[in-house]
């Protein structure tokens, strides 16, 4: 027999909170320490008023014969223990406060680096908001429940037990009557945990899709600006908005369903008193004196049950969030270095695919494509949009992995290798330009933040960024907004190509690095690259001036490798190469072959 | 105002002022009369649960006078018990139903508030202009809108309710004290200056404290955001150990800031507290003193009922010291809402803008200058005139002011001076709205939607049927590649593009712009990423759109623009040369000549 789905689901539960526990261990001490103020504050939360009784019935009495002399003393008692007690609050309160910081913090880092971990394929699937409220709603959610909820539940438990317990040692009886309403409130408590729990899976799933909206409306911004949809961008907001509204509402009317009902058994026990401990009185069951003394304990009943439903509420919303944040976590990247890595010394740059294909959810990519490039040979790549140029350089930098065939590095498969030493030893100027909100120095040292500044010149040089740069106002200190806005799209090519070379990798690759930066800047830049002796360089262009120098040019067509070789051989061949350069060159050259016969 | 990087606080310019209280019953002003109702509840209900401690009383009173004093039989005692228990229950009952109705009001108008907050936020967003979003870090802005809304749900819905009930017992108490003896009141406030001294000490500190902890949660959520969207960069750069070095700085910070700020927070209870019991100490003292030396008006019931009544006082005194607590907090996140808010909108309607006519297509420029908010000029003296209809290039190296040029036509900024004429109509007569719908742009940088193929090109005009939506990819030659993906059109793609590849990204952006059957299409490097064929299908699928229509193309690759119409080579924000391809190619030396001459200088 297999396990049922709530198997499945009390597992699940159980290890995401182990996983919570995993981070509270570490400072179960404070939270102990805690706990143990917390029990002292609570006894000494029961003497005041046994004080305040003593002076009022014993001290001051019927006001015929007051001992004065023993009031000083318990006037003392009485603010001492207030003092002693305030104090140990605020001590315990700290220590769950930094407890619960402490916690996050280690938390918040435990996350940050398994996304860094995650694979290309994770974030492809991920929204930037739903990832971000993991670290945000829900890190909160956490918090509130060491900080506060924690100490809470323990507080009123303990102030039940204690008041049960000297209830019971007072008149067994009176006990027994109040222990009658713990059933009931035992399983409301259960009909509240379970049904508000769905709510605020709910509620957290709606709070990340108005974040994630959010998010791409912002980044969005200038796309909906350019087609005036600001209307139907807030259309689309009122219902996100809308929606999380009435997730809240909804699970709003299960607390007003339950906490009534707490409220209202709080009240039963008031009843039961002085119904049961009033007729038990008048037939000498009981004194008079027990029954008052009883009272005095009853606000101990009374407050945990009208607290109940709150704390309910936050604890489920506490398991939500890390439910949420443990699934988030558990998706196990499937590109990771392999456990017994081969070593191997730096990279060199001797790259090889064999037999290799890619495809994507059943759509092939790449098919058996082969191909052996030497280190320091520079290789263009040039094929139709959606081709599978870009994937070639992603299973380089294996960012995925091929899923028939291998890729060698140095003759090495790179799934044997270590992810980081192979990617140190790439470096990678991307299609799509992400720039950091940083400065300019910032992003081109990005590899190196401590290079020395000599360093960042000689890369923005080689880019041939450096010019521009100096331009601005603040030079190489001047802040570029997130993704380089504020740029031209030429200007942030450069950029990102400087921050490739500065690695000084031995592979380099361009991926259709310069394609918004002018002919004559290009030009100059590829004059710079080849200065670059001993590194494998792939450039992914569209221009043939980009890599007609190349010594081996590919075409790539629908994933296969249809042409390869020279721009001489390519061109000769009379294929795709050729109708390209036809198209972008043809007649320029008919003009130079002209000139050429006329001369 | 410079950018904002990752780990820079936001300044904080505005102190404490009433005015951001004020402005928050404007949005809790639609709610009046659910608080209302709420509060007046609350009093009853606080009211009504002060009669149990009467019913106990009566309880053993009623105990008292049968099984001491024999006054009444045990048959009538356990009726009067009975009824009394009875009263209790049906107090309790009452409790609970008020409470069901108090949580009923008190999330409405907490839901609603930050739904109306939330919305206002938003709508503005989405009319600041690109600077706004250029010079911060997009988490920043973000959080404001989702996380540091929600913050402010519970204080102004419970926050008030218990707040004004709790002025109201205290009232009550007041007056209740001071019937009983003025003395004893008096002793009792004595405490008040000392709670208040605390408080204006503590205030400003306080305040501070809160700020710089949402300043610092702040940049740790953009940095979060940003490291999201970086993610193949920080990757392939093996940036990981530094980013987290740097992301656990920005962590620490907030966790400093938080334990800072949260002490303040825990001071007023304790001083509360103990005052209470000084006050108690001190009419026990003096009570007791004043009782032996005779004074009539102090009896022992007087005494021990005021020492009851000093907690009684002090209690509300407490819910209202938490509620300024969570108003500092909620301050500190509400300030940067209203910053955001009252953000200066540059580019708007002017006042009695008209709606742009249908547009023919002329296009001009008349001494139109520009520059940014950094006071550099970009663009000097631009003059232009396009006709309707015709194709405009525009070329010169980069950074040159081309997508300036063409942001303008758009007005997605204001000139500093000159004027941008569309059809003889100054552009910044009209509404925005009506000016941009009529036009298509495609910036360099192609944002994808999270959604289906489908849904990113009907962007461009959400009324379109899916055959026009298909026509539209056609035209752009994007249809063929998206009938290869396993769901077509109704592939889920996200911002990041998911698996498409840059040039995929540009023709469905492209498609999307031309779905919105653009009177003025801008293509700024619009098709950089396009490989040269399908390039080729493109011009032509767009020659037949483009009839009739006015365009404007930046491209560096020259095969892309040498039909157009005109071309103007644009460099330090002047127009250095302009005509057709063949007039400037007749340009000795001209910039044109050279760049083009440049483009082939490898085949010679």
């Amino acid at each position: 027999m297999g396990k049922t789905i709530s198997d499945y689901k009390s597992e699940k539960k159980n290890s995401s909170m182990r996983w919570f526990y995993n981070y509270l261990k570490k400072y179960r001490w404070k939270v102990a320490v805690g706990l143990v103020l917390v029990t002292i504050t609570s006894i000494l939360a029961i003497i005041n008023p046994k004080i305040t009784g003593f002076i009022v019935d014993d001290i001051i009495g019927d006001g015929t014969d007051i001992k004065m002399n023993l009031l000083p003393k318990f006037l003392l008692l009485m603010i001492g223990v207030s003092v002693v007690r305030s104090l140990l609050r605020l001590l315990f309160l700290y220590l769950f406060e930094t407890a619960s910081q402490d916690m996050l913090y280690d938390m918040r880092d435990g996350v940050y680096k398994n996304l860094l971990l995650k694979d290309f394929a994770f974030y492809n699937r991920s929204r930037t908001g739903d990832l971000m409220s993991r670290q945000t709603g829900d890190m909160m959610a956490i918090r509130h429940f060491v900080a506060f909820v924690i100490y809470n539940i323990y507080e009123n438990v303990l102030l039940f037990v204690i008041a049960l317990f000297m209830i019971f040692a007072v008149d067994w009886r009176i006990g027994l009557a109040m222990i009658a309403v713990l059933p009931i409130t035992g399983f409301m408590t259960y009909k509240q945990s379970t049904t508000i729990k769905p709510k605020f899976m709910h509620i957290r799933d709606k709070f990340s899709s108005l974040n994630a909206f959010v998010q791409e409306n912002i980044s969005g911004n200038r796309v909906v600006r350019a087609f005036a949809k600001e209307d139907y961008e807030i259309e689309k907001f009122d219902v996100e908005n809308e929606a999380y509204k009435e997730s809240e509402l909804d699970a709003a009317k299960v607390w007003t369903k339950y906490i009534p009902i707490f409220i209202f058994l709080s009240h039963m026990l008031t009843f039961l008193l002085m119904l049961v401990g009033g007729i038990m009185c008048i037939y000498g069951q009981m004194t008079l004196g027990n029954m008052v003394m009883i009272n005095s304990y009853l606000w101990m009943l009374n407050n945990p049950l009208t607290m109940m439903g709150w704390l309910i509420n936050d604890y489920q919303r506490f398991t939500t969030s890390v439910d949420k944040i443990y699934s988030t976590i558990t998706q196990k990247p499937d590109i990771q270095t392999p456990r017994y890595p081969k070593e191997v010394s730096k990279i060199k740059g001797d790259i090889e695919f064999r037999n290799v294909s890619y495809t994507v959810d059943d759509e092939p990519v790449l098919h058996n494509v082969n191909f052996h490039i030497k280190p320091g040979q520079t290789v263009g790549i040039i094929g139709a949009t959606g081709s599978g140029k870009s994937t070639i350089m992603n299973l380089i930098c294996r960012f995925f992995d091929a899923t028939d065939g291998e890729v060698l590095m140095d003759g090495v498969n790179v799934k044997d290798l270590d992810l980081h030493r192979l990617r140190d030893g790439i470096g990678i100027a991307m299609q799509d330009v992400f720039l950091f909100s940083d400065t300019i120095e910032g992003n081109i040292a990005y590899a190196d933040p401590d290079c020395p500044f000599e360093k960042v010149k000689w890369a923005a040089q080689m880019a041939d960024a450096d010019d521009f740069i100096m331009q601005m106002d603040d030079g190489y200190d001047t802040v570029v907004g997130e993704r380089g806005v504020g740029l031209s799209g030429g200007q942030r090519q450069r950029i990102s190509l400087a921050r490739a070379l500065l690695k000084e990798p031995s592979v380099i690759i361009l991926d259709d690095t310069t394609s918004a930066v002018d002919m004559e800047t290009e030009a100059e830049i590829q004059r710079d690259l080849k200065k670059l002796e001993g590194h494998t360089v792939f450039i992914i262009a569209h221009r043939i001036s980009s890599i007609k120098d190349a010594d081996i040019i590919l075409v790539i067509e629908d994933g296969r490798i249809t042409e390869s070789g020279t721009h001489d051989e390519l061109i000769e061949k009379g294929g795709y190469y050729r109708k390209v350069f036809d198209h972008q060159y043809g007649e320029f050259d008919q003009i130079i072959r002209k000139r050429r016969e006329g001369a | 105002m410079a950018r904002n990087k990752i780990e820079q606080d936001e300044e904080l310019e505005t102190g404490f002022d009433v005015e951001q209280l004020k402005r928050l019953t404007h949005y809790v002003g639609p709610y009046k009369k659910d608080l209302t109702i709420a509060i007046i509840i609350m009093v009853i209900s606080s009211a009504i649960s002060m009669l149990i401690p009467i019913f106990m009383k009566n309880v053993m009173d009623i105990v008292t006078n049968t099984v001491y004093k024999g006054l009444y039989t045990p048959a009538e005692a356990v009726r009067l018990i009975i009824i009394n228990s009875v009263s209790t229950i049906i107090v309790g009952l009452l409790c609970a139903i008020i409470m069901r109705y108090k949580i009923i009001l008190t999330s409405r108008v907490g839901q609603g508030v930050i739904y109306s907050l939330r919305r206002e936020l938003f709508v503005h967003l989405q009319e600041l202009p690109f600077s706004y979003y250029d010079d911060k870090p997009h988490g920043k802005i973000q959080v404001r809108v989702v996380n540091y809304v929600n913050n402010l749900s519970d204080l102004l819905s419970n926050g008030i309710v218990n707040t004004i009930t709790d002025m109201f017992s205290l009232v009550f108490i007041f007056i209740f004290m001071l019937y009983l003896n003025v003395r004893f009141t008096l002793i009792v406030l004595c405490g008040l200056p000392i709670l208040t001294g605390i408080v204006l000490f503590v205030k400003n500190r306080q305040r501070r404290a809160w700020q710089i902890q949402s300043n610092k949660q702040s940049n740790l959520n953009a940095y979060i955001a940003e490291s999201i969207n970086g993610i193949r960069v920080t990757q392939s750069f093996v940036r990981e150990n530094k980013n987290t070095q740097f992301f656990n700085q920005l962590n620490g910070d907030a966790r400093t800031a938080w334990l800072n700020a949260v002490k303040y927070n825990f001071i007023l209870s304790p001083v509360i507290e103990n005052i209470t019991i000084l006050s108690t100490s001190v009419i026990y003292v003096l009570g007791i003193s004043w009782l032996i030396g005779g004074e009539e008006a102090i009896t022992v019931g007087l005494l021990t009922a005021f020492a009851g009544y000093v907690s009684r006082f002090w209690q509300p005194i407490t819910t209202l010291a938490n509620f300024y607590n969570s108003l500092l907090t909620a301050i500190s996140y509400l300030e940067r809402i209203f910053e955001s808010i009252d953000a200066p909108v540059n580019v708007k309607d002017k006042e009695g803008a008209t709606e742009m006519p249908e547009i023919k297509g002329d296009v001009e420029f008349k001494n139109v200058y520009f520059s940014y908010d950094d006071g550099v000029e970009i663009l000097h003296d631009i003059n232009f005139k396009v006709k309707a209809g015709e194709s405009y290039a525009i070329v010169g190296p980069t950074g040159a002011g081309k997508s300036t040029i063409v942001n303008l036509i758009s007005r997605f900024y204001n000139v500093d001076s000159g004027a941008i004429y569309v059809d003889g109509i100054d552009i910044s007569d009209v509404t925005i709205k009506s000016l941009r719908t009529q036009m298509g742009v495609m910036m360099q940088d192609s944002f994808i939607f999270s959604g289906t193929i489908m849904d990113n090109i009907r962007y461009g005009n959400k009324e379109a049927t899916d055959e026009q939506v298909i026509a539209a990819a056609k035209t752009v030659c994007a249809h063929d590649f998206i009938m290869t993906l396993e769901k077509g059109y109704y592939t889920e793609v996200n911002e990041r593009g998911s698996r498409l590849s840059a040039g995929q990204r540009q023709l469905i952006s492209f498609a999307r712009a031309v779905l919105a059957d653009p009177k003025i299409l801008i293509l700024d490097e619009a098709t950089s990423s396009i490989d040269t064929e399908t390039e080729i299908l493109l011009q032509k699928g767009l020659q037949e759109m483009l009839k009739g229509r006015t365009s404007f193309i930046i491209a560096h690759r020259l095969s892309t623009i040498k039909n157009s119409s005109c071309i103007m080579y644009v460099d330090d924000g002047q127009i250095q040369e302009k005509g057709s391809h063949d007039e400037l190619l007749t340009i000795p030396n001209g910039l044109y000549n050279n760049l083009y001459q440049s483009q082939y200088a490898f085949l010679q």
